[in-house]
């Protein structure tokens, strides 16, 4: 099969399109890993009970997105703050592998909960399927654009938030050197609110993008776990700009080499990507060197 | 330093002894008492729409033949896991009945994917594996024949889907397989028979499970211009690839298999998108004395009409041939003299028998049976496969309506 101009624009607007999705994850995890330190195992499960949030919210009988929408970025800051005071609080100063390890048992414990309540079948949003623009053979899916848009202004924010607020200031400063902030009266239990909260939202995101585009399940956060962490390494480990470079990298390099490797084989080339930027750059495209202590 | 052999000690050591005097025969009454049966059916994961149905099928069975007084001598005892309808976790799970459990039998496996990965331990414990798996692998790789599939194998799917793909005037088919050894099965085999019909596959792809979107895979396929695409799929990535075609706007007729193509697809994607779309499933043997038991069974059971779940079908004639074949070898058999006796109590060649209580009696006048099915017919051939017969559905208005029955 002969590839055209036409097709790689395709295959690189689908790239741009998962890698925003994974950027949202990938966003809310390392901005843990950035200030609380440790990798957050429930991060995907976040998602998946966020998106049913937003089904719960349409099963009430609305057909309105953007209901759903609020529903799921409340219960996802719920969530991650009910479990930051039960769990991840009684934690901090501890080593990250106890963090990491609670984060693993949250990550269970919530979707067992949830599997316990609503069962094991798939659910969709109710939205109207409309046609993709045709833009002689470049398609253009409406929802998908929405989808990119929702991703982009979130990201927006949160990068607003991080570089225009005292809350982000005292957050990149607690991220920068936990201690020094400390000393400079930057209370980090204020800190750490915001922080879990933020990180609820970016998850009820990404789960309701998830969701509306492919199907409600209650392993597809769990799922997406990896290719999460895969993005957050590949950008640099605590730094946000390198979550969503190396989310859309990963996902357009993934794309790009279907015509030559076979849909079987592109999640594997992401994966070898991941590798050549650690043996070219071990910290990660945008990631500091991280010092042991 | 010597200590004089008290009262107590004497009474203690004598106990000892009096208790463990009586562990071996403890034990050994369990074996002769029980049959253990493990049953490892997908309550969660892909499978989770008929798991539990499956499962509830085999206990409402397993109860009827011990209320019959039980099968050669033995009642039937479960041990019941959940697959996860995920290898690693199946692995484990079989592991845990195999070794804490001491089953004599695995029944239920339903995804290929499990199925293969727990036959290497059933086969080295030397205990009856049953499954509603279709991979055409499972077939060759059961080298000792202690393996029993109750659903068609993926090949004859494929063979199945050939065959209505050539009365339905179709000329450019092209695949979409799910990366695990059904979805390939399907494809493979479909491609196997097209060609062999003399026809060309114009396009084929696999795909990765869990992604959040099929449109790469399907702007491969769809550059062919296929005028049907037949799939080896599952539900949830069946509804991506569906949504996304649709709203790719180019047209196209798909042929599915049924558990992928179900109600449940319908209520995901909507009336419009599937209409017309062709779902094609293992038919149970719907005229039999045995469906009319097992769809009354299953109602009450789980609350549901017998047709809503061909699987838990074919769970309640696993542990009917099982059950049978107990009473043909007789008292005290080996899982081995049982296995034997599975094609004897199940093929042709004998009074044709619909219920345990039936063929225990003719069993007991030393009589011939073959157990006619609620699933098929169930006649095993040397691989330990069935051939049902194929229904093809087609979707109309948001219903699935039967519109042929198709037998390889």
């Amino acid at each position: 099969m002969a590839i055209t101009f036409i097709d790689v624009v395709n295959l690189l607007i689908n790239g741009c399109i998962e890698g925003l999705l994974i950027a949202l994850p990938t966003l809310a995890l390392t901005l843990v890993m950035g200030i609380a330190r440790f990798p957050n195992a429930a991060t995907g499960d976040y998602m998946t009970l966020s998106a049913y949030a937003g089904i719960g919210v349409q099963a009430l009988g609305t057909t309105s997105i953007l209901l759903a929408g609020l529903g799921a970025i409340a219960a996802g800051a719920a969530l991650s703050i009910v479990f930051y005071l039960w769990v991840f609080r009684a934690l901090r100063g501890r080593a990250p592998v106890a963090s990491l390890v609670a984060s693993i048992g949250v990550a269970f414990f919530a979707r067992s909960m949830l599997t316990l309540f609503v069962g094991h079948d798939q659910h969709t949003f109710a939205i109207p399927l409309v046609r993709a623009w045709n833009f002689g053979g470049i398609r253009l899916l409406p929802t998908d654009l929405y989808v990119a848009a929702v991703a982009l202004l979130a990201m927006l924010l949160l990068f607003a938030m991080l570089h225009l607020t005292p809350i982000g200031r005292q957050m990149r400063a607690i991220a920068d050197n936990p201690d020094l902030a400390r000393a400079c009266g930057i209370r980090s239990g204020r800190v750490l609110l915001a922080l879990w909260a933020t990180v609820g939202v970016l998850c009820a995101l990404g789960g309701m993008m998830f969701g509306i585009k492919a199907v409600v399940s209650p392993e597809f956060g769990w799922e997406l776990l990896i290719p999460a962490f895969a993005a957050m390494i590949v950008g640099g480990i605590g730094s946000p700009v390198g979550a969503v470079v190396g989310a859309v990298l990963l996902g357009v390099a993934s794309e790009l080499s279907v015509p030559i490797v076979g849909p079987s084989y592109k999640i594997a080339v992401a994966f070898g990507l991941l590798l050549l930027v650690l043996l070219v750059r071990p910290r990660g495209l945008f990631g500091r060197a991280l010092v042991a202590r | 330093m010597s200590s004089p052999i008290t009262r107590r000690d004497v009474l203690l050591a004598g106990a000892g002894l009096a208790a463990a005097s009586t562990l071996p025969r403890v034990a050994f009454a369990q074996d002769a008492g029980t049959f253990r049966i493990g049953t490892l059916c997908p309550i969660t994961g892909a499978g989770s729409p008929f798991g539990s149905g499956m499962q509830k099928s085999i206990e409402a069975i397993v109860a009827e033949v011990n209320a019959a007084g039980g099968a050669g001598g033995r009642k039937l005892e479960l041990f019941n896991e959940d697959s996860q309808t995920k290898p690693d976790a199946a692995v484990l799970a079989a592991k845990k009945l195999i070794e804490v459990n001491k089953v004599q039998a695995i029944l239920g496996t339903w995804s290929s994917g499990v199925t293969l990965a727990v036959m290497p331990l059933t086969e080295a414990a030397g205990i009856i594996e049953m499954n509603c798996s279709g991979a055409p692998s499972i077939s060759t790789l059961d080298t000792k024949d202690l393996v029993w599939r109750f659903q068609a194998t993926n090949d004859r799917f494929g063979q199945a889907f050939a065959v209505i793909a050539e009365k339905r005037g179709y000329k450019r088919p092209a695949t979409m397989a799910f990366n695990n050894a059904s979805g390939i099965g399907n494809a493979e085999g479909f491609k196997k028979a097209w060609e062999k019909k003399g026809g060309k596959v114009v396009a084929g792809v696999v795909y990765e499970p869990n992604r959040p979107s099929y449109r790469t895979e399907l702007q491969q396929v769809l550059a062919q211009k296929p005028d049907v695409i037949v799939t080896g799929s599952y539900l949830p990535d069946s509804t991506i690839i569906l949504r996304e075609w649709y709203q790719s706007g180019q047209p196209t007729q798909w042929i599915m298999p049924g558990w992928a193509a179900n109600p449940d697809l319908v209520k995901a994607v909507g009336n419009e998108v599937v209409e017309g779309l062709i779902s094609v499933d293992s038919v149970s043997n719907e005229n039999a004395q045995s469906y009319k038991a097992y769809g009354a069974a299953y109602q009450k059971a789980a609350g549901k009409e017998g047709s809503t779940n061909v699987y838990a079908a074919m769970t309640w004639d696993m542990v009917m041939c099982l059950a049978l074949a107990m009473e043909a070898a007789g008292r005290g058999a080996t899982v081995a003299q049982i296995n034997a006796k599975i094609r004897d109590v199940a093929n042709p060649e004998g009074t044709k028998v619909y219920t345990f209580a039936e063929g225990k009696k003719l069993l007991g006048e030393k009589k011939k049976i073959n157990y006619e099915g609620a699933s098929s017919r169930l006649d095993f051939d040397q691989y330990g496969d069935v051939t049902p017969d194929f229904g093809m559905f087609v979707i109309e208005k948001g219903v699935l309506v039967r519109r042929d029955v198709i037998s390889i």
